[in-house]
């Protein structure tokens, strides 16, 4: 019974996408206004938020998260660590979610574009390399980058 | 000249409001299977379409349009609205009947606002989709592997509801518990009555993450029926999706008491990718009749998925005491999700 609850463990371990990590220069940051009460979230309430499970925060204004465009490397890195996922895999679950009335968080076109969104709106919440978040925007956590993985 | 400083006035303010405001990629542009988002409004356009071949095996080949929904999605605030209106079989045809538009009829398939208090908690006014098991829930053709529809999924229950429901997410563990629970109000609030609507009926669905590629389910509904068998039901349901990768294996089942017989009906379905956009579908289902012997099918399938909103699918179906609620045949069909 040991064993096997040391081998779950170890399983868990090795497939659990990685999230939160001590900041490196070439991580991922996920952001939001400067001005926001927001300090921090858990790796789980990010992964709510971005796959649209999540709506309010927690004073009741509505999340509007942000993605970049599927092909960029940040992109692919941050759907890889927060679902083990690349975005094509995530279509299906988008398909149904569809179905539901629910549509994936907007795409923008950059990072600069990212910082000022999130900047400019209440509960816009993204992500860029951490290198490249400035001081309008907080960090409210860093993204360990996976390596880049082939699409199933 | 006097207009000159009027128009750099213009441009230089056209420029900080272009530099101030961010660039966005594809918010407002067309997405096959997203939908077409009416500017800034908060609407959503979108749909999907099927077009079914069937071939029993004991009756002539029919052709159809099956399903031509059209979804209105509008998201302000705490508020959203959803609706889908449908146009069942715009065109069919048959081995004894030319192509025809004369068996189109319009369906209401849901039509309900939610006010999202928190995440914890919504609540849903107006008609949806009964919360019992996985398949009625995300029934439409481009989301599911096979063209015919699991009886389980569907013979024992309405497949819309129309009152209220409380519905959201708990965090239970290291994972979140997704729960609705609903009451039907009146036939009234039903602009287009279901086939066989549920009458003073309540009920509740709880789905649960056991792990990341594990989700179970329980259903509990208790309902009268306006047609055939007339009387008061319960009905208790259990359902468990497991994938790995594009590999998916699925069950759901359904135990009804009331109007003076018990009733089990259930599936369990497989799904394997093949090379180049191809799957295999394997299912088997069980289903006790009313008024025949407990039937059994299998199905044996082929899908081609070359893009995520578009599927092409093949299957045959074979089974047991099946001619009337599942015949024996070659089915096909064609789904997009627009």
């Amino acid at each position: 019974m040991r064993g096997l609850t040391c081998l779950s463990l170890a399983f868990a371990l090795l497939t659990c996408p990685p999230l939160i990590s001590s900041a490196a220069s070439d991580d991922l940051a996920v952001v939001i206004a400067a001005q926001s009460p927001v300090d921090r979230l858990s790796p789980g309430a990010i992964r709510l938020i971005f796959n649209r499970k999540s709506l309010l925060d927690g004073n009741g204004n509505r999340w509007i998260p942000v993605n970049l465009p599927p092909a960029d490397p940040a992109r692919r890195a941050f759907s890889q660590a927060l679902f083990g996922a690349m975005p094509e895999e995530m279509e299906e679950y988008w398909n149904i979610e569809y179905f539901h009335g629910i549509t994936p968080p907007e795409v923008l076109a950059s990072e600069e574009a990212v910082l000022r969104f999130v900047s400019a709106t209440a509960g816009a919440i993204g992500y860029v390399h951490a290198s490249r978040a400035d001081n309008r925007v907080k960090i409210l956590a860093h993204v360990s980058q996976p390596l880049p993985s082939k699409a199933r | 000249m006097s207009k000159s400083p009027h128009l750099a006035a213009v441009l230089a303010v056209t420029l900080l409001v272009a530099l101030g405001q961010p660039a966005r990629a594809e918010s407002f542009a067309y997405q096959l299977g997203r939908g077409l988002p009416l500017g800034e409004t908060g609407i959503r356009l979108g749909g999907y379409a099927n077009a079914v071949i069937a071939a029993p095996r004991s009756g002539p080949w029919n052709f159809d349009i099956r399903d031509l929904s059209l979804f209105t999605t509008w998201e302000r605030g705490n508020w959203r609205f959803f609706s889908e209106t449908e146009v069942a079989n715009p065109l069919s045809a048959s081995e004894h009947q030319d192509l025809t538009t004369g068996n189109a009829r319009f369906e209401l398939e849901r039509l309900y606002i939610d006010h999202i208090f928190t995440d914890a908690l919504s609540v849903r006014f107006g008609k949806f989709l009964t919360p019992i098991g996985r398949w009625n829930l995300i029934h439409a053709a481009p989301l599911v592997w096979t063209t015919t529809r699991p009886i389980a999924s569907y013979q024992l229950f309405s497949r819309n509801a129309t009152g209220l429901m409380l519905h959201g997410g708990l965090p239970v563990g290291e994972r979140r518990l997704e729960y609705a629970a609903y009451t039907t109000l009146s036939d009234s609030l039903d602009p287009y009555k279901s086939e066989n609507p549920f009458e003073n009926a309540f009920g509740a669905h709880l789905l649960y993450s056991l792990a990341e590629n594990l989700e179970v389910g329980i259903s509990y509904a208790n309902y009268e029926l306006h047609e055939e068998p007339v009387g008061r039901f319960n009905l208790a349901g259990l359902e468990a999706t497991w994938s790995y990768r594009q590999f998916e294996v699925s069950t759901e089942w359904v135990h009804r008491s009331g109007g003076g017989n018990e009733l089990t009906q259930g599936f369990v379905q497989a799904l394997a990718p093949l090379p180049s956009h191809f799957y295999a579908i394997g299912r088997y289902e069980y289903f006790q009749q009313i008024s025949e012997a407990a039937g059994q099918v299998g199905v044996f399938g082929l899908a081609f998925r070359p893009i995520p909103p578009l599927v092409w699918k093949v299957e045959y179906r074979l089974g047991t005491h099946n001619e009337s609620a599942a015949p024996d045949g070659l089915y096909g069909s064609i789904a997009v999700l627009f």
